[in-house]
């Protein structure tokens, strides 16, 4: 089953419990370190370990994070435990920020252009994004030489292809085909 | 091969560029999750429409089957093992469409409309989607003009007139795709266009069929589109539905047209694999819950619309003519028994069926059409008046025959009435034979049945009855050809004809040339 299947019930109930509080953002904050230090080789071999039972797991997960976790934090890592979900953390993290997106009219784009782009480029491709999808932008920027010119723009499943090298793959797939 | 100068080559590749369009468009991208047994799960793909055409890299498309909250579930239309976890798949926002238009007749298609007979590309002027629904009431006109299939048994006992869905069903080796066959050759001077859909067929079988259509003077007037045994169950799948819709084109431009499906039994095998592979709890027979609707659906759009609605259609363009799309659909039974799953659904589904029987053929009575069972909804309706007067006598002829059958192995303790029945009977069964790409014209088996009707066959030895027929018939042709001709075009049955007829059967019973 997909995990964001999994996840999705333990994000919206964070996410709810968050808005309630009105601590999105320390709660977000909370699920990186969290997702983070799930990741490290040492703790998820002590998280998929069936030796050791729920709650001593929670509260291991809960040493190591220290003092980034507070009583509602550490409460949700013991549901987690107890429904054996430790795993599924970055996950959690991942659907938990869409949610938190979506609250806050945000949306993350990823740009890859061929060039460095200038500081009046960038702003105009802000401006028109943000027309476009009428919610604060925030603009994650890289560069790949391999695009030969143009950009792609990446926000969630949406992609804009105008990079030179799409165009071409798209000319060579229309002149070969039958 | 076309042999091109190097003027064109540049000039073809100059109007391709010049026909793409290469303004990026904002596309929705998923990302591979799974490969298997030519299913794909894409996870991502949240505007994905039912049923529409996904992109892979490299040309390749599928379609989307299985929506579900976080992933898509994909079949793939074409060979999957190039694609691989982890590859883009993007949403084209188009549900599968295929080329349609005069353009498709004479070629040979897979069901994605790609030629596959080395002639060249279609340059179809027009394309049309897979999946349309069928006509509403108010757009048909009740089926009253027939279609000739050129065989005596079908065309006197179970007329099928166009618009109308004629199932032919029987076990494997009987000669259901031979009486589709003779069909379509008959269909050389009535101006139906005919498409033939083969599913799940060996591609050396079909390139017979190509091959006697081509011999016959058939295939100028035919697409056969191809999903052989080979192609992917997804293919083999929508090949039906790529038919119908090329067939549809006809319809609604105030044409008449035919279409065969070749046959339905390997479609729905192939439905039931895509199913389970896509985890869709089987049914009966292991069949998805909703192979009915896969066949109604497709059976559905054959009709006859009328003037109004080609009208609409063509903008203006048409005026006054009704369009028509007949359905001949083949189900294979095993062992005879009809009483099976997909048989009973496309019998309730369709106008009528020609039932083909496996002790007929084995007697040597072929085309194998067991009169009895066979039937056609739409009937005399569908029949022009000379073959609606003589059909009546061979029906009831056979009719009373099978009542009488179990008695006629004490033939010689039978009473007079009971034993001329019997050598009536017999005589018609004998004269509904007919032999494979031989379709006969209305006015020949008008005469023939006429024969039989009156009585003028009764001192015809039953196994000189064929010979009978063929030397009549050219006797006909040579002394009669102007009258035989007269009735083919008009239809009509009228006293003169009746004079005509009887006089020309006295005169060649005089020559005992048979």
């Amino acid at each position: 089953m997909e995990l964001a299947t999994l996840a999705r019930p333990y994000a919206i109930a964070a996410f709810k419990a968050a808005k309630e509080a009105d601590k999105l953002a320390s709660w977000s904050k909370m699920l990186s370190v969290l997702s983070a230090a799930s990741g490290h080789e040492r703790v998820s071999l002590l998280l998929e370990s069936p030796e050791f039972p729920a709650d001593v797991k929670a509260h291991r997960l809960a040493e190591v994070c220290g003092d980034e976790l507070d009583a509602p934090g550490k409460l949700f890592l013991q549901a987690l435990a107890e429904h054996n979900r430790l795993p599924l953390l970055p996950e959690v993290l991942l659907q938990f920020e869409l949610l938190k997106a979506k609250e806050e009219e945000s949306l993350d784009v990823e740009m890859v252009s061929a060039f460095e782009l200038t500081q009046e480029q960038s702003e105009e491709i802000k401006t028109v994004l943000k027309a476009r999808f009428n919610k604060k932008i925030s603009v994650e920027a890289k560069v790949d030489k391999g695009l030969i010119g143009g950009a792609i723009i990446r926000a969630g499943d949406l992609v804009i292809d105008g990079s030179a090298r799409g165009k071409l793959t798209k000319l060579a797939e229309t002149l070969t085909r039958n | 091969m076309q042999q091109l100068n190097p003027a064109e080559i540049s000039d073809i590749i100059k109007s391709r560029i010049e026909g793409l369009d290469v303004k990026s468009e904002a596309q929705n991208e998923g990302t591979i999750v799974g490969v298997s047994d030519g299913i794909v799960r894409v996870h991502g793909l949240a505007e994905a429409q039912y049923g529409e055409m996904i992109e892979f890299d490299g040309s390749l498309y599928g379609m989307a089957l299985n929506l579900e909250r976080d992933s898509v579930g994909v079949v793939v239309l074409g060979d999957y093992e190039g694609l691989s976890e982890g590859m883009t798949a993007r949403c084209t926002g188009r549900i599968l469409e295929v080329p349609t238009g005069p353009e498709l007749l004479g070629r040979v298609v897979d069901s994605l409309g790609n030629p596959v007979d080395g002639k060249g590309p279609l340059n179809a002027s027009a394309s049309s989607p897979i999946e349309k629904v069928a006509p509403g009431v108010i757009a048909r006109q009740s089926v009253d003009q027939p279609v000739q299939i050129g065989l005596k048994c079908i065309d006197a006992l179970v007329p099928i007139g166009r618009g109308q869905r004629e199932l032919i069903i029987g076990d494997r080796q009987i000669g259901k795709t031979a009486v589709a066959i003779d069909a379509i050759i008959n269909q050389k001077n009535s101006g139906i266009k005919c498409i033939y859909v083969a599913i799940g067929q060996k591609m050396s079988t079909i390139a017979t069929i190509v091959r006697t259509l081509e011999e016959n003077g058939a295939l100028e007037y035919t697409t056969v589109v191809a999903a052989s045994a080979s192609d992917p169950a997804p293919l083999q799948f929508i090949s039906p539905y790529s038919g119908c819709a090329m067939g549809e084109y006809f319809r609604d431009h105030g044409e008449d047209a035919l279409v065969i499906y070749d046959d339905l039994t390997k479609q729905a095998w192939a439905y039931r694999q895509i199913s389970l592979l896509l985890k869709r709890p089987p049914g009966r027979e292991a069949y998805p819950g909703d192979v009915f609707y896969l066949h109604s659906r497709l059976l559905e759009r054959a009709a006859r619309v009328n003037a109004k609605y080609v009208e609409e259609y063509t903008n203006g363009e048409v005026k006054g003519k009704t369009g028509s799309l007949t359905a001949l659909p083949i189900i294979e039974t095993q062992g005879g028994d009809v009483s099976a799953f997909v048989p009973t659904n496309v019998i309730s589904i369709t106008d009528g069926q020609i039932f083909l029987e496996t002790d007929n053929f084995n007697s040597g009575l072929r085309p194998a059409m067991s009169p009895g069972i066979s039937v056609s909804r739409v009937g005399g309706s569908a029949q022009v008046p000379y073959m609606k007067k003589l059909s009546g006598g061979v029906k009831q002829a056979l009719a009373a025959y099978r009542e009488l059958a179990a008695f006629s192995q004490f033939a010689s303790d039978l009473d007079d009435a009971t034993r001329r029945q019997l050598d009536r009977g017999a005589r018609v069964t004998e004269l509904m034979k007919q032999k494979q790409f031989s379709p006969m014209t209305v006015s020949e088996m008008g005469a023939v049945l006429f024969a039989a009707n009156e009585g003028y066959l009764e001192d015809v030895p039953v196994d000189k009855i064929l010979d009978f027929e063929q030397a009549f018939l050219s006797y006909m042709r040579a002394e009669h050809g102007d009258f035989m001709s007269g009735v083919d075009e008009s239809g009509d049955y009228n006293d003169e004809i009746v004079e005509t007829l009887n006089q020309a059967i006295t005169k060649f019973k005089e020559t005992q040339t048979y």
